[in-house]
């Protein structure tokens, strides 16, 4: 009895040791030289490995980081905003310069009332799946799917589908600005934009560059690339090319005047504050907005604060 | 037809679903239920019922308000392990113990691995591993209760052939040729309806019936059970030729315990068992040896259920090992 | 024994209630749009513009790089204008429209049914003819005919085979004119194999379709005796499974050789052409007609007898104008499909025009063709059963859905021909062509790039 627990202990006590050895030796041998820094960074990040930042996640950002240090300009974290690179800053001991926070909007308006299906997808519910086979069950080729591929690639459950319109809506306060949406949108309808001034924001609410006539035809909503939003423009902000108009973020000053303009609606302001019908009708000044009109952006802001809170 | 539906090709599809599947199983078992009830009578419905219903019940309950999610008996998939549990029970099971054992095959067995097509092992085996362990003298009360239809079975209330030979090659320098139970037992009957044992054991051809209706509607391929009945034939075949006083003869070894009823339901189980052809056949070998194996040389007399949970898990190697033969490489 | 692909496979049943129904010729609309992606590859370069005269087989389009074809007026008459509309699945397309006026064509073209058994011996000026009058594969996926018959340096073909086995069911517009053109085709088969350098030409049928193959015998072996230039032209007959006119597929089964991975069929000696294929270069050399026209076939289990058609049709004409001649989409059409059930493409758009390979207007109904809800897999294995290619649809699917592109590329995913076996068969419901396709485009890029 009492050699059988002699054996084991000897036993036990020369492998150990022997194995001990054995690591000591490969550790030694397959040791990688990193940078402690590296460690260091990632500790700082948010740690989502969203990708957001254009590298294969929050590891990689931070070997990038390290690399491209004292040079910061290449490295942004959309999760972790200006705070979070400033703690990156901090921690390599540099400068960063503060990033305009942005935004991912949905430039879509395609609610099943403002455009009607006209044929019914029976296949796999993925946007890829369904853009891939055709131009969707509407008549309008270029706008929202529905199927929800944004909301899946969205990590922060920032984005859902509004069942009554059937598009998606991004709660502004979780969106991290990563991108993974705007990758994931077979039909690039989402598009990071600059956060603005008070969250208020001007943007064309559709991509169809269809001539008007088709356009307006399938969609109630969308841009018919007649220009007058741009020749309203104070600030040369309105580009219209194939069809579409486009509102440059930095350059728009929310004057609001193009919202006035337009006369499908396409283009919205979002988180401005409620007014009622008479101060704003002043503020359009030169174009006499029809009750239509300003009812359509009222309608729009209330919307848009359900979609905040 | 005021809206065209627009989908991706193809736009044709198989009648064939998986209820259909699950229900052309439950109609292959019918031959070997109604066997067994007509010969074990009220106690067999009684432990079949409870079975069945306890199951789909588990089913419901954990879907429903466990997971939360669309409820998922309707599949047939429950009825099946329901069914199957029962037939792997003797009929003198008290109704609790077979409530316990379906608790124990659909909460634990399957739905704890997501469900179907998640689960590594067998449910209904599972379940009825999980009591062979846990209540040994229940599970191994071979009293025959009276059926509705009579039969000579005087000769087997006490044991199982496999139980009995088992046991009497146990005492010392005992052989088979010394033993009068084992030469009186008649392979006629036991391919009929004399099997003692488990309720789905009693009749070899009930079971070979169900196998055929299988093939023929194209539910199961043939292989993994035909492996495993060559392989229990040849195993056994080589150690009776060589010493027949220790050794029980191939036929034998077919014919008792659950052998085929395991061979031709549960190792065929999609779910659990190999994708590829080559897989499946070499899953087959192995319960085949596993099982006379533990036959022969193990503490238990009957190692079926034993080797296809074994085999099971060996199943996502298989998957990763064996992968069909592709067009253009060679 | 006949002869089949060794892998996989399934057996819809055929359904081909259209067969006995001769082909009609569809009458000319006031209006047709023509649209210049009729072939794979590169769209076509329009070079008319609005108010220009045309005539019947007259180039309106030139093609835009090396896999690319010439597109011809169908009709006499004014362009109108030349600009987007929405193809079948509704996305633009650039289409010319021409107001017909008359049916006047080009001059050089023989209208005559006259057979013209002698082979012209340039093959140079033969491959240029195929070129100028447009042909492209009508089995499915319009490849430029031209660029298949003339081989890489370096590549000999072995064999020519004429894809005459219209595996997918209901469509019987290459039966039809395996029946009433037989001789024309064995013509055209001719031909090829003589552009090829003489190789055999095997001529594929399935047996659903024995007076096919009793009238394709009949015609190689009547110009067989009566003209030169047609020896070692066979036909071969097939068993019934789908989707044996699948390019590998039909070679594994005639010439029992299989095509590499990400290969191409003139890598094993093999050339496939269809039938349809066959008679359009017929068409384009010996009498001169570019391909203008085609058979389709109006048919479902929802439309009574009279109203299934085989209609010989001109490219460009609107398909609701051709439903409408044919007797209206039928009440209970859920879905309408241009091409087979198996491969062919759900229409979005009626308004859409006919293409040089456009087959069928399929009615299907909800209950044919809805599919039932998704449920788990339960690993059957019938996809992998199924597969023709030896794939494991259940694996890939899985793989896709977590974007394993590595482990997709180790389990051929590129393989995929996208023939709909494993959907067909699934018992689950589970999606993986719809997912499949995409992972196989993904991994496709990915192997380009890495070249």
């Amino acid at each position: 009895m009492t050699q059988t627990i002699i054996w084991t202990i000897a036993i036990l006590t020369v492998l150990g040791t022997v194995l001990a050895v054995i690591l000591y030796f490969v550790a030694e041998k397959f040791k990688v030289e990193e940078d402690p820094r590296i460690d260091e960074v990632e500790k700082v990040l948010p740690g989502a490995n969203c990708g957001g930042c254009g590298q294969a996640g929050c590891r990689a950002f931070a070997q990038h980081c390290v690399e491209s240090s004292p040079n910061l300009d290449s490295c942004f974290c959309p999760v972790g905003g200006n705070e979070g690179m400033q703690k990156v800053a901090a921690v390599l001991g540099v400068e960063v310069a503060a990033k305009e926070p942005q935004v991912a909007v949905v430039r879509c308006n395609g609610t099943c009332e403002n455009r009607p299906r006209v044929n019914e997808y029976g296949g796999y519910q993925s946007c890829r799946v369904k853009a891939a086979l055709y131009s969707g069950d509407t008549g309008c080729s270029f706008g929202c799917l529905g199927c929800g591929d944004c909301v899946a690639a969205c990590q922060f459950g920032a984005i859902s589908m509004d069942p009554a319109t059937g598009l998606p809506v991004v709660d502004e306060e979780k969106c991290t600005a990563c991108g993974a949406c705007v990758k994931a949108c077979p039909k690039a309808i989402i598009e990071l934009r600059n956060k603005g001034r008070r969250n208020m924001r001007v943007f064309v609410s559709c991509v169809n560059k269809d001539k008007g006539g088709v356009a307006r035809k399938a969609c109630k909503a969308a841009c018919i690339g007649c220009g007058k939003c741009a020749k309203v423009c104070p600030f040369d902000a309105i580009t219209v090319e194939n069809n579409l108009a486009y509102i440059d973020f930095t350059k728009c000053k929310l004057c609001k005047k193009c919202v006035a303009e337009c006369p499908t609606g396409a283009i919205h302001a979002v988180n401005f504050p409620v007014v009622k019908p008479k101060p704003e009708a002043a503020a359009v000044q030169s174009a006499p907005a029809s009750p239509v009109e300003a009812k359509a952006s009222v309608v729009i802001s209330s919307e848009v604060e359900k979609s905040v809170n | 037809m005021d809206k065209l539906i627009v989908s991706p090709s193809p736009h044709l599809h198989t009648k064939t679903s998986t209820k259909s599947l699950m229900r052309d199983v439950v109609i292959a078992l019918m031959p070997a239920v109604i066997v067994s009830v007509l010969f074990y009578g009220w106690s067999e419905l009684l432990v079949l019922s409870t079975s069945v219903a306890s199951c789909l019940l588990v089913e419901l309950f954990i879907t429903k308000f466990l997971l939360k999610k669309p409820c998922t008996i309707t599949d047939c998939s429950a009825l099946v392990t329901g069914i199957l549990l029962a037939l792997n029970l003797p009929s003198t099971t008290p109704w609790w113990i077979v409530f316990i054992g379906s608790v124990v095959a659909i909460g634990v067995a399957k739905m704890t691995f997501g469900g179907l097509g998640q689960n590594i092992f067998n449910p209904a085996l599972v379940g009825r591993v999980f009591l062979l362990i846990s209540f040994p003298a229940q599970m191994t009360n071979w009293t025959r209760p009276e059926g509705f239809v009579g039969g000579n079975l005087d000769a087997m209330t006490g044991a199982t052939p496999l139980g009995a030979v088992k046991e009497h090659l146990g005492t010392e320098g005992a052989s088979l040729t010394g033993m009068t139970e084992y030469a009186d037992m008649n392979y006629f009957d036991m391919l009929f309806y004399n099997i003692g044992g488990s309720a789905g054991e009693i009749s070899a051809l009930a079971i070979l019936l169900g196998f055929a209706y299988l093939l023929f509607r194209g539910v199961i391929k043939p292989y993994i059970t035909l492996s495993i009945i060559l392989t229990v034939a040849v195993f056994s075949g080589i150690f009776w030729i060589a010493d027949p006083s220790q050794y029980t003869d191939p036929l034998f070894n077919l014919l008792t315990g659950g052998l085929l009823l395991g061979a031709v339901f549960m190792a065929t189980d999609y779910v659990t068992s190999p994708m590829s052809k080559t897989g499946g056949i070499i899953f087959g070998v192995g319960i085949g040896v596993i099982t006379m194996l533990i036959r022969y040389f193990g503490a238990y007399p009957e190692g079926v259920s034993f080797a296809i949970l074994i085999m099971n898990s060996v199943v996502p190697l298989l998957n990763k090992w064996f992968h069909t033969k592709k067009y253009g490489r060679a | 024994m006949m002869k089949t692909f060794s892998i996989g496979g399934i057996h819809p049943n055929d359904s081909k209630i259209s067969k006995d129904c001769k082909i009609e010729v569809l009458p000319v609309p006031s209006k047709v749009f023509i649209s210049v992606a009729q072939h794979l590859g590169a769209p076509a370069t329009p070079i008319v513009k609005a108010g220009d005269q045309v005539k019947v087989g007259q180039v309106i389009a030139e093609p835009a790089g090396f896999i690319s074809a010439y597109v011809h007026s169908s009709v006499s008459g004014t362009v109108k204008s030349v600009g987007p509309r929405k193809d079948l699945a509704g996305n633009n397309m650039t289409h010319i429209e021409i107001d017909v006026e008359g049916d006047e064509w080009v001059e050089g073209v023989d209208l005559t049914d006259t057979l013209v058994t002698a082979i012209p011996e340039d093959n140079k000026a033969i491959l240029e003819k195929i070129k100028l009058c447009g042909v492209v594969g009508l089995g499915g996926a319009t490849f430029p005919a031209h660029v298949k018959l003339c081989p890489p340096p370096g590549k000999k073909a072995d064999c020519l085979i004429l894809n005459g086995a219209e595996c997918e069911p209901y469509l019987t517009s290459d039966y039809r004119i395996m029946l009433e053109r037989s001789k024309e085709i064995v013509v055209g088969a001719a031909i090829m194999k003589q552009v090829l350098g003489g190789c055999p030409a095997v001529i594929g049928i399935e047996e659903n379709k024995p007076e096919a193959i009793k009238a394709m015998t009949a015609a190689v072996a009547e110009l067989q005796k009566s003209a030169k230039g047609y020896d070692g032209i066979s036909v071969m007959t097939l068993k019934k499974k789908y989707p044996q006119g699948g390019e590998k597929q039909l070679i594994d089964a005639v010439m029992d050789r299989q095509v590499k991975s990400m290969g191409l069929p003139i890598d094993v000696g093999a050339v496939v052409q269809n039938v349809a294929t066959s008679l359009a270069v017929y068409e384009a050399v010996q009498k001169n007609i570019p391909l203008i026209t085609n058979v389709m076939t109006i048919t479902g289990d929802c439309l009574p007898m009279e109203k299934q058609h085989n209609y010989k049709f001109r490219i460009g004409m609107p398909l609701s104008y051709i439903a409408e001649y044919a007797g209206g989409i039928p009440e209970a059409a859920a879905k309408v499909i241009s091409g087979g059930p198996m491969m062919g493409k759900a229409i979005a758009n009626m308004d859409a025009t006919t293409v040089k390979g456009s087959s069928s207007l399929l009615y299907l109904t909800a209950e044919q063709t809805v599919r039932g809800e998704e449920s788990p897999c339960i690993r059957c294995g019938r996809c992998a059963e199924a597969c023709p290619m030896g794939l494991e649809p259940f694996l890939l699917q899985k793989y896709a859905r977590n974007n394993m592109m590595d482990e997709l590329e180790d389990n051929a995913v590129q393989d995929c021909i996208e023939c709909g076996c494993c959907l067909y068969s699934c018992p689950a419901n589970i999606p993986l062509l719809d997912i499949i396709r995409i992972a196989k485009g993904d991994v496709i890029r990915i192997i380009r790039t890495r070249k």
